[in-house]
Protein backbone atom coordinates (compact mmCIF):
# COMPACT_ATOMS: atom_id res chain seq x y z
CA UNK A 1 0.00 0.00 0.00
CA UNK A 2 2.63 2.28 0.90
CA UNK A 3 4.82 1.59 -2.01
CA UNK A 4 1.60 1.84 -4.07
CA UNK A 5 1.08 5.33 -3.35
CA UNK A 6 4.78 6.38 -3.57
CA UNK A 7 4.24 5.18 -7.26
CA UNK A 8 1.18 6.93 -7.54
CA UNK A 9 2.55 9.85 -6.19
CA UNK A 10 6.26 10.01 -8.50
CA UNK A 11 3.56 9.25 -11.72
CA UNK A 12 0.85 12.00 -11.42
CA UNK A 13 3.77 14.89 -10.51
CA UNK A 14 5.54 13.22 -14.12
CA UNK A 15 1.91 14.21 -15.25
CA UNK A 16 1.33 17.24 -13.70
CA UNK A 17 4.84 18.94 -15.43
CA UNK A 18 3.52 18.02 -18.52
CA UNK A 19 0.38 19.34 -17.84
CA UNK A 20 1.95 22.48 -15.86
CA UNK A 21 4.11 23.19 -18.67
CA UNK A 22 1.23 23.07 -21.48
CA UNK A 23 -0.55 24.97 -19.29
CA UNK A 24 2.04 27.82 -19.67
CA UNK A 25 2.13 27.36 -23.50
CA UNK A 26 -1.52 27.05 -24.25
CA UNK A 27 -2.63 29.62 -21.57
CA UNK A 28 0.03 31.84 -20.41
CA UNK A 29 -0.36 30.95 -17.07
CA UNK A 30 3.61 30.58 -15.33
CA UNK A 31 4.08 27.25 -13.88
CA UNK A 32 4.71 28.63 -10.53
CA UNK A 33 1.70 30.31 -10.45
CA UNK A 34 -0.30 27.06 -10.89
CA UNK A 35 1.64 24.41 -8.92
CA UNK A 36 -0.59 25.18 -5.75
CA UNK A 37 -3.53 23.58 -8.04
CA UNK A 38 -2.10 20.84 -9.13
CA UNK A 39 -0.71 20.05 -5.87
CA UNK A 40 -4.16 20.02 -4.52
CA UNK A 41 -5.28 17.61 -7.16
CA UNK A 42 -2.53 15.45 -6.75
CA UNK A 43 -3.96 15.01 -3.28
CA UNK A 44 -7.43 14.89 -4.25
CA UNK A 45 -6.17 11.96 -6.54
CA UNK A 46 -4.27 10.45 -3.93
CA UNK A 47 -7.28 10.73 -0.73
CA UNK A 48 -9.25 8.88 -3.64
CA UNK A 49 -6.86 6.14 -4.67
CA UNK A 50 -6.69 5.21 -0.59
CA UNK A 51 -10.03 5.61 -0.08
CA UNK A 52 -10.50 3.01 -2.60
CA UNK A 53 -8.39 0.80 -1.37
CA UNK A 54 -9.65 1.39 2.13
CA UNK A 55 -13.55 1.53 2.02
CA UNK A 56 -14.85 -2.18 1.01
CA UNK A 57 -17.21 -0.85 -1.18
CA UNK A 58 -16.54 -1.75 -4.95
CA UNK A 59 -16.62 1.76 -6.03
CA UNK A 60 -14.29 2.84 -8.83
CA UNK A 61 -11.36 5.09 -7.43
CA UNK A 62 -12.53 7.82 -10.11
CA UNK A 63 -15.66 8.40 -8.63
CA UNK A 64 -13.92 8.70 -4.85
CA UNK A 65 -11.97 11.03 -6.94
CA UNK A 66 -14.77 13.07 -7.96
CA UNK A 67 -16.61 12.97 -5.22
CA UNK A 68 -13.38 14.37 -2.70
CA UNK A 69 -12.96 17.33 -5.35
CA UNK A 70 -16.77 17.97 -4.49
CA UNK A 71 -16.46 17.98 -1.44
CA UNK A 72 -13.17 20.01 -0.31
CA UNK A 73 -14.54 23.00 -2.89
CA UNK A 74 -18.28 23.40 -1.72
CA UNK A 75 -19.13 26.69 -0.76
CA UNK A 76 -19.88 25.08 2.57
CA UNK A 77 -16.43 23.85 2.94
CA UNK A 78 -14.07 26.08 5.22
CA UNK A 79 -11.15 27.45 2.70
CA UNK A 80 -12.75 26.19 -0.29
CA UNK A 81 -12.58 29.98 -1.81
CA UNK A 82 -8.69 28.81 -2.05
CA UNK A 83 -9.28 25.14 -3.66
CA UNK A 84 -11.11 26.94 -6.01
CA UNK A 85 -8.60 29.77 -6.39
CA UNK A 86 -5.47 27.64 -6.69
CA UNK A 87 -7.27 24.81 -8.80
CA UNK A 88 -8.38 27.64 -11.11
CA UNK A 89 -4.90 28.24 -12.39
CA UNK A 90 -4.76 25.01 -13.74
CA UNK A 91 -6.72 24.83 -17.03
CA UNK A 92 -9.01 22.07 -17.78
CA UNK A 93 -7.41 21.86 -21.30
CA UNK A 94 -4.27 21.78 -20.35
CA UNK A 95 -4.70 18.43 -18.56
CA UNK A 96 -6.54 16.53 -21.19
CA UNK A 97 -3.81 17.42 -23.62
CA UNK A 98 -1.28 15.06 -22.00
CA UNK A 99 -4.05 12.48 -21.33
CA UNK A 100 -4.88 12.13 -24.90
CA UNK A 101 -1.15 12.49 -25.78
CA UNK A 102 -0.68 8.92 -23.57
CA UNK A 103 -4.05 7.84 -25.32
CA UNK A 104 -2.47 8.10 -28.87
CA UNK A 105 0.44 5.94 -27.91
CA UNK A 106 -1.60 4.09 -25.93
CA UNK A 107 -4.59 2.94 -28.93
CA UNK A 108 -1.35 2.14 -31.15
CA UNK A 109 -1.59 -1.33 -29.91
CA UNK A 110 -5.45 -1.48 -31.17
CA UNK A 111 -4.50 0.32 -34.66
CA UNK A 112 -4.50 -3.75 -36.16
CA UNK A 113 -7.87 -4.41 -34.75
CA UNK A 114 -9.24 -1.05 -36.35
CA UNK A 115 -7.53 -1.66 -39.26
CA UNK A 116 -10.04 -4.60 -39.91
CA UNK A 117 -13.28 -3.44 -39.25
CA UNK A 118 -15.00 -3.10 -42.19
CA UNK A 119 -17.07 0.36 -43.83
CA UNK A 120 -20.20 -1.09 -42.01
CA UNK A 121 -19.04 -0.88 -38.59
CA UNK A 122 -17.20 2.54 -38.86
CA UNK A 123 -20.77 3.64 -39.87
CA UNK A 124 -22.64 2.36 -37.49
CA UNK A 125 -20.08 2.95 -34.73
CA UNK A 126 -20.28 6.35 -35.62
CA UNK A 127 -24.06 6.49 -35.74
CA UNK A 128 -23.88 4.60 -32.04
CA UNK A 129 -21.73 7.82 -30.83
CA UNK A 130 -23.78 10.32 -32.76
CA UNK A 131 -27.58 8.74 -31.54
CA UNK A 132 -26.81 8.72 -27.93
CA UNK A 133 -24.85 12.60 -28.09
CA UNK A 134 -27.42 13.69 -30.15
CA UNK A 135 -30.23 11.88 -27.74
CA UNK A 136 -28.87 12.76 -24.25
CA UNK A 137 -28.81 16.75 -25.90
CA UNK A 138 -32.54 16.79 -27.08
CA UNK A 139 -33.89 15.52 -23.87
CA UNK A 140 -31.56 17.63 -21.18
CA UNK A 141 -33.05 20.75 -23.71
CA UNK A 142 -35.94 19.69 -23.00
CA UNK A 143 -36.00 19.21 -18.78
CA UNK A 144 -33.83 22.38 -18.74
CA UNK A 145 -36.41 24.37 -21.15
CA UNK A 146 -39.32 23.17 -18.33
CA UNK A 147 -37.14 23.94 -15.04
CA UNK A 148 -36.81 27.33 -17.01
CA UNK A 149 -33.01 27.22 -16.45
CA UNK A 150 -31.51 27.78 -19.88
CA UNK B 1 -8.36 -0.53 -11.83
CA UNK B 2 -4.75 0.99 -11.32
CA UNK B 3 -4.43 -0.30 -7.81
CA UNK B 4 -4.66 -3.95 -8.83
CA UNK B 5 -1.82 -3.56 -11.79
CA UNK B 6 0.31 -2.15 -9.11
CA UNK B 7 1.83 0.42 -11.31
CA UNK B 8 5.46 -0.32 -10.66
CA UNK B 9 8.55 0.89 -12.00
CA UNK B 10 6.73 2.87 -14.47
CA UNK B 11 7.82 6.55 -13.73
CA UNK B 12 11.38 4.74 -15.14
CA UNK B 13 9.89 4.72 -18.50
CA UNK B 14 11.59 8.13 -19.02
CA UNK B 15 11.34 7.56 -22.93
CA UNK B 16 7.56 7.63 -22.66
CA UNK B 17 7.33 10.46 -20.60
CA UNK B 18 9.62 12.60 -22.51
CA UNK B 19 7.86 11.81 -25.49
CA UNK B 20 4.14 13.20 -24.10
CA UNK B 21 6.57 16.01 -22.65
CA UNK B 22 7.24 16.44 -25.75
CA UNK B 23 4.17 16.33 -27.65
CA UNK B 24 2.29 18.15 -24.95
CA UNK B 25 5.20 21.44 -26.19
CA UNK B 26 4.10 20.66 -29.51
CA UNK B 27 0.57 20.46 -29.03
CA UNK B 28 0.04 23.65 -26.99
CA UNK B 29 2.25 25.55 -29.12
CA UNK B 30 0.14 25.42 -32.20
CA UNK B 31 -2.70 26.71 -30.24
CA UNK B 32 -6.16 26.24 -31.44
CA UNK B 33 -7.62 26.63 -34.65
CA UNK B 34 -11.38 26.77 -35.90
CA UNK B 35 -13.07 27.19 -39.18
CA UNK B 36 -16.03 27.20 -40.41
CA UNK B 37 -18.21 23.99 -42.48
CA UNK B 38 -21.64 25.50 -43.48
CA UNK B 39 -23.22 27.36 -40.55
CA UNK B 40 -21.28 25.42 -38.09
CA UNK B 41 -17.61 25.47 -36.44
CA UNK B 42 -14.82 22.63 -36.16
CA UNK B 43 -12.71 23.46 -33.79
CA UNK B 44 -9.20 21.55 -34.03
CA UNK B 45 -7.80 21.92 -30.14
CA UNK B 46 -4.17 20.66 -28.94
CA UNK B 47 -5.91 17.13 -27.76
CA UNK B 48 -6.84 16.52 -30.85
CA UNK B 49 -3.07 16.99 -32.38
CA UNK B 50 -1.65 15.49 -28.99
CA UNK B 51 -3.65 11.89 -29.71
CA UNK B 52 -2.67 12.05 -33.66
CA UNK B 53 0.59 12.92 -32.68
CA UNK B 54 0.91 9.67 -29.92
CA UNK B 55 -0.51 7.82 -32.41
CA UNK B 56 1.92 8.43 -35.14
CA UNK B 57 4.54 8.42 -32.50
CA UNK B 58 3.66 4.97 -31.80
CA UNK B 59 4.42 3.49 -35.05
CA UNK B 60 7.77 5.32 -35.27
CA UNK B 61 11.12 4.14 -33.77
CA UNK B 62 10.64 6.59 -31.07
CA UNK B 63 8.24 4.04 -29.02
CA UNK B 64 7.11 0.32 -28.95
CA UNK B 65 4.92 -1.96 -27.96
CA UNK B 66 6.58 -1.60 -23.77
CA UNK B 67 5.41 2.39 -24.12
CA UNK B 68 2.00 1.74 -25.77
CA UNK B 69 1.64 -0.91 -22.40
CA UNK B 70 2.49 1.35 -19.98
CA UNK B 71 0.31 4.58 -21.85
CA UNK B 72 -2.55 3.00 -20.87
CA UNK B 73 -2.00 2.94 -16.94
CA UNK B 74 -0.81 6.68 -17.03
CA UNK B 75 -3.96 7.08 -19.00
CA UNK B 76 -6.36 6.01 -16.49
CA UNK B 77 -3.85 8.58 -14.02
CA UNK B 78 -4.24 11.56 -16.06
CA UNK B 79 -8.35 10.78 -16.24
CA UNK B 80 -7.84 10.83 -12.37
CA UNK B 81 -6.25 14.13 -12.22
CA UNK B 82 -8.76 15.38 -14.85
CA UNK B 83 -11.83 14.34 -12.25
CA UNK B 84 -9.92 15.82 -9.43
CA UNK B 85 -10.09 19.40 -11.66
CA UNK B 86 -13.84 18.78 -12.17
CA UNK B 87 -14.84 17.48 -8.69
CA UNK B 88 -13.34 21.39 -7.49
CA UNK B 89 -15.06 22.70 -11.13
CA UNK B 90 -18.55 21.16 -9.32
CA UNK B 91 -18.04 21.82 -6.09
CA UNK B 92 -18.21 25.60 -5.59
CA UNK B 93 -21.57 25.17 -8.34
CA UNK B 94 -23.00 22.50 -6.45
CA UNK B 95 -26.40 24.37 -5.77
CA UNK B 96 -26.71 24.75 -9.69
CA UNK B 97 -25.73 21.25 -10.43
CA UNK B 98 -28.81 20.21 -7.89
CA UNK B 99 -30.86 22.29 -9.39
CA UNK B 100 -30.63 20.98 -12.81
CA UNK B 101 -30.73 17.17 -11.16
CA UNK B 102 -33.92 16.79 -13.40
CA UNK B 103 -32.33 17.26 -16.46
CA UNK B 104 -29.17 15.63 -14.98
CA UNK B 105 -30.81 12.28 -14.48
CA UNK B 106 -33.22 12.28 -17.21
CA UNK B 107 -30.84 12.66 -20.18
CA UNK B 108 -29.29 9.90 -19.08
CA UNK B 109 -32.20 7.51 -21.24
CA UNK B 110 -30.68 9.78 -24.55
CA UNK B 111 -27.82 6.84 -24.12
CA UNK B 112 -31.01 4.88 -25.75
CA UNK B 113 -30.97 7.18 -28.95
CA UNK B 114 -28.32 4.75 -30.19
CA UNK B 115 -30.68 2.25 -30.52
CA UNK B 116 -33.33 4.34 -32.60
CA UNK B 117 -31.04 5.71 -34.80
CA UNK B 118 -28.31 2.76 -35.63
CA UNK B 119 -30.50 -0.22 -35.25
CA UNK B 120 -32.61 0.27 -38.27
CA UNK B 121 -29.79 1.55 -40.19
CA UNK B 122 -27.29 -1.53 -39.00
CA UNK B 123 -30.35 -3.90 -40.35
CA UNK B 124 -30.60 -1.71 -43.53
CA UNK B 125 -26.60 -2.52 -44.14
CA UNK B 126 -27.19 -6.18 -43.71
CA UNK B 127 -25.83 -6.59 -40.32
CA UNK B 128 -27.78 -9.60 -38.06
CA UNK B 129 -27.26 -10.61 -34.79
CA UNK B 130 -24.08 -8.30 -34.59
CA UNK B 131 -26.26 -5.62 -34.36
CA UNK B 132 -27.80 -6.28 -31.03
CA UNK B 133 -24.53 -5.87 -29.32
CA UNK B 134 -23.26 -2.52 -31.90
CA UNK B 135 -26.03 -0.85 -30.99
CA UNK B 136 -27.55 -1.62 -27.47
CA UNK B 137 -25.41 0.87 -25.84
CA UNK B 138 -22.27 3.81 -26.38
CA UNK B 139 -20.41 -0.06 -25.90
CA UNK B 140 -18.08 1.11 -22.75
CA UNK B 141 -16.30 -0.99 -20.33
CA UNK B 142 -19.24 -2.01 -18.44
CA UNK B 143 -21.79 -2.95 -21.71
CA UNK B 144 -18.91 -4.97 -23.04
CA UNK B 145 -18.73 -6.87 -19.89
CA UNK B 146 -22.83 -7.08 -19.95
CA UNK B 147 -22.91 -8.96 -23.67
CA UNK B 148 -19.69 -10.82 -22.69
CA UNK B 149 -21.54 -12.36 -19.97
CA UNK B 150 -24.90 -12.60 -21.82
CA UNK B 151 -23.34 -13.98 -25.21
CA UNK B 152 -19.66 -15.00 -24.85
CA UNK B 153 -16.95 -13.67 -26.70
CA UNK B 154 -17.15 -15.40 -29.97
CA UNK B 155 -21.33 -14.62 -30.46
CA UNK B 156 -22.58 -12.53 -33.30
CA UNK B 157 -23.09 -9.76 -30.55
CA UNK B 158 -19.78 -10.14 -28.77
CA UNK B 159 -18.15 -9.57 -32.01
CA UNK B 160 -20.50 -6.35 -32.64
CA UNK B 161 -19.95 -4.95 -29.43
CA UNK B 162 -16.46 -5.04 -29.61
CA UNK B 163 -16.07 -3.67 -32.84
CA UNK B 164 -18.17 -0.61 -31.25
CA UNK B 165 -15.62 -0.49 -28.54
CA UNK B 166 -12.48 -0.40 -30.85
CA UNK B 167 -13.78 2.04 -32.79
CA UNK B 168 -14.96 4.27 -29.37
CA UNK B 169 -11.45 3.77 -27.93
CA UNK B 170 -9.64 4.59 -31.44
CA UNK B 171 -11.69 7.11 -32.93
CA UNK B 172 -14.25 8.07 -29.76
CA UNK B 173 -12.43 10.94 -28.44
CA UNK B 174 -11.47 12.47 -31.48
CA UNK B 175 -14.94 11.92 -33.41
CA UNK B 176 -16.76 13.47 -30.27
CA UNK B 177 -14.47 16.38 -30.07
CA UNK B 178 -15.26 17.24 -33.64
CA UNK B 179 -19.20 16.82 -33.41
CA UNK B 180 -19.67 17.89 -30.37
CA UNK B 181 -18.33 21.67 -31.21
CA UNK B 182 -19.94 21.39 -34.71
CA UNK B 183 -23.34 20.65 -33.66
CA UNK B 184 -23.45 23.12 -30.62
CA UNK B 185 -22.31 26.20 -33.42
CA UNK B 186 -24.73 24.17 -35.75
CA UNK B 187 -27.51 23.76 -33.79
CA UNK B 188 -30.26 25.89 -32.15
CA UNK B 189 -29.81 23.12 -28.89
CA UNK B 190 -28.19 25.38 -25.87
CA UNK B 191 -24.54 24.26 -25.08
CA UNK B 192 -25.71 23.36 -21.73
CA UNK B 193 -27.98 20.77 -23.24
CA UNK B 194 -24.83 19.46 -25.17
CA UNK B 195 -21.91 19.55 -22.05
CA UNK B 196 -24.89 16.97 -20.18
CA UNK B 197 -24.98 14.97 -23.36
CA UNK B 198 -20.65 15.11 -23.33
CA UNK B 199 -20.90 12.20 -20.25
CA UNK B 200 -21.32 9.33 -21.91
CA UNK B 201 -18.96 7.20 -19.33
CA UNK B 202 -15.70 7.91 -21.35
CA UNK B 203 -13.38 9.87 -19.18
CA UNK B 204 -11.08 10.81 -22.91
CA UNK B 205 -14.93 11.05 -24.81
CA UNK B 206 -15.88 13.46 -22.06
CA UNK B 207 -13.13 15.93 -21.95
CA UNK B 208 -12.83 16.02 -25.73
CA UNK B 209 -16.31 16.78 -26.00
CA UNK B 210 -16.61 19.32 -23.40
CA UNK B 211 -13.12 20.78 -24.30
CA UNK B 212 -14.75 21.57 -27.87
CA UNK B 213 -18.04 23.01 -25.95
CA UNK B 214 -15.49 25.03 -23.85
CA UNK B 215 -13.51 26.01 -27.12
CA UNK B 216 -16.59 27.59 -28.94
CA UNK B 217 -18.41 28.70 -26.00
CA UNK B 218 -15.32 29.95 -23.39
CA UNK B 219 -18.00 32.33 -21.16
CA UNK B 220 -19.59 29.31 -20.03
CA UNK B 221 -16.68 27.53 -19.22
CA UNK B 222 -17.41 26.34 -15.29
CA UNK B 223 -20.77 25.42 -15.84
CA UNK B 224 -20.57 23.09 -18.96
CA UNK B 225 -17.67 21.53 -17.20
CA UNK B 226 -19.96 20.78 -14.26
CA UNK B 227 -22.68 19.22 -16.43
CA UNK B 228 -20.37 17.61 -18.42
CA UNK B 229 -18.29 16.24 -15.07
CA UNK B 230 -21.51 15.27 -12.92
CA UNK B 231 -23.55 13.86 -16.36
CA UNK B 232 -20.52 11.34 -16.70
CA UNK B 233 -20.29 10.64 -13.26
CA UNK B 234 -23.97 9.17 -13.62
CA UNK B 235 -23.34 7.43 -16.78
CA UNK B 236 -20.47 5.55 -14.96
CA UNK B 237 -22.86 4.84 -12.21
CA UNK B 238 -26.15 4.04 -13.88
CA UNK B 239 -24.90 3.09 -17.72
CA UNK B 240 -25.01 -0.41 -16.93
CA UNK B 241 -28.13 -0.72 -15.50
CA UNK B 242 -29.65 1.63 -18.42
CA UNK B 243 -28.36 -1.44 -20.41
CA UNK B 244 -29.77 -4.12 -18.80
CA UNK B 245 -33.55 -3.02 -18.10
CA UNK B 246 -34.02 -0.82 -20.98
CA UNK B 247 -31.20 -0.74 -23.42
CA UNK B 248 -30.84 -4.47 -24.22
CA UNK B 249 -34.27 -5.92 -23.89
CA UNK B 250 -35.73 -2.65 -26.04
CA UNK B 251 -32.61 -3.60 -28.62
CA UNK B 252 -34.24 -7.35 -28.84
CA UNK B 253 -37.60 -6.24 -29.10
CA UNK B 254 -36.72 -3.84 -32.05
CA UNK B 255 -34.71 -6.34 -33.74
CA UNK B 256 -37.25 -8.81 -33.87
CA UNK B 257 -40.12 -6.49 -35.02
CA UNK B 258 -38.18 -4.90 -38.06
CA UNK B 259 -36.45 -8.31 -38.53
CA UNK B 260 -40.17 -9.45 -39.01
CA UNK B 261 -40.99 -6.88 -41.33
CA UNK B 262 -38.76 -7.42 -43.66
CA UNK B 263 -39.46 -11.33 -43.80
CA UNK B 264 -36.14 -12.47 -41.97
CA UNK B 265 -36.05 -15.64 -39.61
CA UNK B 266 -36.08 -13.21 -36.23
CA UNK B 267 -33.12 -14.57 -34.41
CA UNK B 268 -31.13 -15.51 -37.62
Amino acid sequence: MLNNIQEWTILLVIFGISALFGNWLGYGIMPLQAVPGMIILILVCLAGFIAAEVIPLRFPSVAYIAIIGILVSTPWTPGSAYVAEWTGQVELLALTTPILAYAGIAIGRSWADFAKLGWRTLVVASLVLLGTFIGSALIAEVVLRIQGII
Amino acid sequence: MLSREKANGLWKDWRLHVIVFAIVIIAESIGQFEFSVGPGVVLLLPMLYAIIIGLVVFFSPLAGEEQSKHAEPLLVLGVALLLAKIGVIIGPDLPEIIAAGPALLLQELGNLGTILVALPIALMLGLKREAVGMTHSVAREPNVGLIMDRFGINSPEGRGVMAVYIFGTVFGAVFMGLIAGFLATLTPLHPYSFAMASGIGSGSMMAAASGSLIGAFPDMENTIVAFAGASNLLSLSTGLYVSIFIGLPLTEKLYRMMEKRRGGGGDA
